[in-house]
């Protein structure tokens, strides 16, 4: 029963995956890493550059998962009773108090998209990261249950003015940061220039199938699919290898250019981030067909869980996503397994 | 009376017979020049020679025609030679006698051999006797004669009497006096032998710790571990992990199947074999990490692995080369 049950969900997330590349060209690791959060039941930072495809990346999922979908755009005078409610005059002149984002969806807000998140000031991040660990919120003398929410936010990487970086403990919540860039295939570009489908992103969202997957479902389900794949012993082994090597890289013999090695890493990957790399390789494993882990379901998901984890010295922290790339690669070329 | 009339006949026959072959090439005249060519070849040194010892010459007449050889002419074996009536104490010991027809001449190929029977306290001259052929003109019946030149050597003593100051018995007829070299040969052998060993060393270190390049792998060594496996899935764990660690020797990083590409870049060899590369990651997958997976190395995996492994180390050894890079140059 239980394979059948895995089965017939597999099918349904790869339905999801064609779905969403339909509207979304070009992008098939994102949507395929997107694809792993939602079944671990992680939440994403995205990274990219402005008018990628983020929002209707999220979009597509949405429709695709069900559920509410809200969204936010991070600024420097954004407080945090800004997610929970807003007031305003009513027409009969006196105040009124609306349900903000989060509590707009209630219970069935699937997919909070947090733009810009480095806008906001560190007060917001605090209550987003409550709600992201506890999927909680007290409000209006009540308590709000979010239990399908996952929350995606986008960093804006370019600009670093009147911007509050998100810390690493901060960073260390989200399961992964997934880069989206722009496709480098001519005809898809052409494509996204000329195309007058990718002109209206409502008209395209509809032509998503809704509701593939049933978003009420997704936590069970989710813990089924970390029950039925197994991680062998050498498996285990080299997870943990894995893990050391992001701790003490020079132990494993590991380098980066131009960097030294023996004052770069401050902190390696969390407990919390190699728990959340083997949740969402589980899943790649499911994805896959596969009833164990591998070391390939872990190389899958590795860069975009691991990679944001990493507390580099602050004279590299300017480079570093060029430098964590290159140095969970080098990790990768090193550790053997078996 | 026929006693007397016999000894008469004898005594006439002697007296004419002897004198008249000795008399006979003295009062023959000599051949025409240009009618008979000579080549020698003499013994290789002209001293050193000693009673007992044989010297062989040979030599290669060419005589033009009508001009015939008269075979009887030649020396006779064992014939006492003289000189100034004296016996020279070298008498011929063997005859070698070849004929060759030409159209226009007759090629005589003679070997003679003579051998010393006479010595002295200290060295003297010796030769080799000039030789009288009898040539007869076929066509005036005039007989002619032709001298072989004779040949100057020197009789060494066997021993030497009393006490000789070397340097004043530095004569040219003594053959050189030769120093015992047999310390210089053995250490000439043990220079050389130790020369070669250090050039095998020099082989072993460049060939990187082996007796030839390119041999002594990494797959090498893993090839001999995998032939003694055991058949047990303890045994197969030990011989798929040393392919993996050769594979990763190989490529200089952690092979997986999703980094092959970077391998056949490095490799182009190895391209070659990408089919049994998949097949081993998928019997590695079964050993290490999902036992329920299937492999299609059939029911011997350790023997598929040690045949795996053979054209890997081929590969290594570049006996299977990249057929695209062969083509293009």
């Amino acid at each position: 029963m239980s394979d059948r049950l895995l089965a017939d969900w597999r099918q349904h997330a790869l339905t999801l995956e064609t779905e969403v590349n339909k509207v979304v060209v070009g992008q098939h690791n994102p949507v395929r890493l997107i694809t792993i959060a939602i079944f671990a039941r992680g939440h994403v930072l995205l990274e990219g550059d402005v008018g990628v495809g983020k929002t209707t990346l999220l979009r597509a999922f949405t429709r695709g998962i069900g559920g509410g979908y809200q969204r936010i755009e991070g600024t420097i005078d954004l407080m945090p009773n800004d997610l929970v409610y807003h007031t305003y005059l009513g027409e009969d002149g006196k105040p009124h108090v609306s349900a903000g984002p989060l509590l707009m969806s209630g219970e069935n807000l699937s997919v909070f998209f947090f733009n810009e998140i480095n806008r906001a000031r560190p007060q917001v991040h605090s209550l987003l990261l409550r709600v992201m660990a506890e999927r909680t919120l007290s409000a209006f003398n009540k308590e709000h249950t979010f239990p399908h929410m996952i929350v995606f936010a986008d960093r804006n990487q370019v600009e670093k003015e009147e911007t509050f970086e998100i810390p690493s403990a901060a960073r260390d919540r989200f399961m992964m940061e997934i880069p989206i860039v722009v496709p480098n295939d001519d005809d898809i570009m052409s494509g996204l220039m000329f195309d007058t489908r990718f002109h209206n992103v409502d008209a395209l969202i509809d032509t998503v199938k809704p509701d593939v997957l049933k978003f009420d479902e997704l936590n069970a389900f989710s813990g089924v699919i970390q029950k039925s794949v197994e991680a062998s012993k050498t498996l285990e082994k080299y997870a943990l290898n894995l893990w050391k090597a992001t701790r003490k890289p020079t132990d494993f013999g590991v380098k980066v250019t131009n960097v030294d090695m023996n004052r770069l890493v401050l902190a390696g990957a969390s407990p919390r981030g190699m728990s959340m790399m083997l949740r969402a390789a589980r899943v790649n494993a499911w994805l896959n067909e596969r009833t164990a882990i591998t070391p390939e379901d872990i190389h899958a998901v590795f860069h975009e869980t691991v990679a944001h984890r990493l507390v580099f010295s602050p004279v590299y922290e300017m480079r570093r996503t060029e430098i964590a790339r290159e140095m969970l690669s080098n990790i990768i070329n090193a550790v053997a397994a078996p | 009376m026929t006693q007397l009339i016999k000894l008469y006949l004898l005594a006439i026959v002697l007296s004419v017979s002897i004198p008249a072959h000795a008399l006979e090439y003295e009062t023959l005249p000599d051949i025409k020049e240009g009618v008979v060519s000579i080549q020698l070849q003499e013994p290789e040194r002209t001293v050193g020679y000693t009673v007992g010892d044989i010297l062989t010459r040979h030599i290669t007449l060419n005589i033009k025609k009508p001009y015939l050889l008269i075979d009887e002419s030649l020396p006779i074996i064992g014939y006492e030679r003289r000189y100034k009536g004296q016996l020279i104490g070298i008498d011929l010991s063997n005859i070698k006698h070849i004929k060759k027809e030409g159209d226009n001449s007759v090629e005589h190929d003679l070997t003679l051999s003579y051998q010393v029977f006479t010595n002295n306290v200290v060295a003297k001259n010796g030769a080799l006797p000039a030789e009288y052929l009898r040539i007869i003109n076929t066509k005036t019946k005039e007989i002619v004669r032709y001298r072989i030149p004779s040949w100057d050597f020197a009789i060494s003593p066997l021993s030497i009497f009393g006490a000789v100051k070397v340097e004043s018995d530095m004569t040219g007829y003594r053959g050189p006096l030769l120093l015992d070299n047999s310390d210089e040969k053995q250490r000439l052998k043990i220079f050389l032998s130790i020369l070669g060993l250090s050039l095998l060393g020099l082989l072993y270190m460049l060939g990187k710790h082996t007796w030839l390049p390119k041999m002594g792998g990494p797959f090498a060594k893993t090839y001999r571990l995998i032939r003694k496996s055991p058949n047990t899935p303890q045994g197969l764990q030990d011989a798929v992990s040393s392919m993996h660690t050769s594979l990763n020797k190989t490529a200089g990083f952690s092979l997986f199947n999703g980094n092959l590409n970077q391998l056949f870049e490095q490799k182009p060899a190895f391209k070659q074999i990408e089919s049994e590369i998949n097949q081993f990651f998928g019997l590695s997958r079964q050993v290490f990490f999902e036992p329920n997976a299937k492999h299609t190395v059939g029911d011997t995996p350790i023997q598929w692995l040690a045949q795996f492994c053979r054209r890997c180390r081929d590969c290594e050894r570049g006996l299977i080369t990249d057929k695209q890079n062969v083509n293009k140059a």
